[in-house]
């Protein structure tokens, strides 16, 4: 591990990087938003994860399934507000055919957000998520965000169950939390 | 360039020689000959029927469902795999629902990918109603737009193995719309998806 990457574990964002390092991920197939960003910029750290930006997340979870079947471990990584966009993807080829990929979302909608459009699909999310039968777990904290990412993409792969990573607004825009207009 | 020989190459063919999307299928399962490893991505319904019609084999990846993302499909597998050609068979209705794929294949260039796409002018699997290609619109010049710049309309089978023969070779990515008529699907592909993925991985290791 460099300097710069164990420095990194302190944030939430070096902290994904690690994590999907950890679980042998080499792709990362993305929708940006704004916390994911950061990132974006981590990754710039971990040349050996190529990432692809898609116009539209459905998009992503095809090219993330593409990946798999050549042999490459990837990870979606979107706005949960883009898994509305997703649905017939996940739900007519990533899980009937047994594809698994990490799905990380960047929570819009959760404690801290200002935008009143983002909270019924924030809202949604898990609840979709498990009438998909997608397991989901939450990070916690910036310290165990590694960790997280890593149980969940390697019980992924393991079981060929594909399985989400939320990152709540709390840690990925601390200074947000309560604040209208932040 | 391949653009304004393979149309005018089409005209010279005339209304007469137009393909079937069956036989078209057929024209390009039987230039890969007894290849066994090049993957072929199927979009669901027709296009996927054909291709089990035409031949089926461990590498065929058929969808039964994700409408619209056979090109993804695709390009996932063509960045993964790029010591291997990809071929993906994709509809005009399908390829009309997930357009900013071809924004994405121009960006990201894979030169072993080749997107042919059955252009029957309808969406033929759920009563041939018409696609918007019926009425003006041009895949082939939305490639192009999108910066795929090998890209191709073909119109007769010669034209159609003649562009898929060279984009076995010459670099790409390649888009290849291929205008087709109708045919009722005479075959559909194993129902079982986890085995239609077992087979295609098995095919690829």
């Amino acid at each position: 591990m460099t300097t710069a990457q164990s420095r990194d574990l302190l944030t939430w964002a070096g902290g994904v990087c690690a994590g999907l390092t950890a679980a042998g991920i080499t792709h990362v197939v993305y929708v940006p938003d704004n916390p994911l960003s950061h990132v974006l910029s981590a990754l710039e750290g971990y040349p050996r994860i190529r990432t692809t930006l898609a116009t539209r997340e459905e998009e992503a979870f095809g090219i993330a399934a593409g990946l798999y079947l050549g042999g490459v471990q990837s990870a979606v990584m979107l706005q949960s507000s883009g898994l509305g966009n997703s649905l017939n993807a996940i739900t007519s080829l990533v899980v009937p055919y047994q594809i698994p990929m990490l799905i990380l979302i960047s929570m819009r909608g959760d404690a801290g957000e200002w935008n009143s459009a983002q909270v019924p699909m924030g809202r949604a999310v898990r609840p979709i998520l498990e009438s998909m039968g997608i397991p989901h777990a939450t990070v916690e904290s910036a310290e165990t965000t590694a960790a997280t990412v890593e149980l969940v993409a390697r019980t992924a792969f393991d079981t060929r169950v594909s399985g989400a990573c939320l990152l709540p607004r709390r840690i990925t825009v601390p200074r947000a939390a309560g604040k209208a207009n932040a | 360039m391949p653009v304004a020989e393979a149309d005018h190459g089409a005209a010279r063919g005339g209304e007469g020689e137009r393909m079937t999307r069956l036989d078209a299928t057929r024209v390009l399962v039987r230039a890969l000959g007894t290849d066994k490893t090049t993957p072929i991505v199927a979009s669901l319904g027709h296009p996927a029927y054909d291709l089990f019609a035409a031949g089926d084999r461990h590498a065929n990846f058929y969808t039964w469902g994700s409408m619209g993302l056979a090109s993804s499909i695709g390009l996932g597998l063509a960045m993964a795999r790029p010591d291997r050609r990809v071929v993906v068979l994709d509809g005009d209705g399908s390829l009309l629902m997930n357009l900013g794929s071809l924004a994405t294949v121009g960006w990201t260039k894979p030169a072993n990918l080749i997107l042919i796409v059955w252009d029957n002018g309808s969406y033929a699997t759920t009563g041939g109603q018409d696609t918007a290609t019926a009425h003006g619109a041009d895949l082939a010049a939305a490639a192009i737009a999108m910066g795929i710049h090998q890209s191709v309309t073909v119109r007769t089978e010669s034209d159609l193995l003649d562009v898929f023969t060279r984009a076995r070779t010459v670099d790409g990515p390649w888009m290849i719309a291929a205008k087709v008529e109708e045919s009722p699907p005479t075959a559909k592909p194993p129902l079982d998806c986890v085995l239609i993925k077992h087979r295609f991985m098995a095919s690829q290791s």
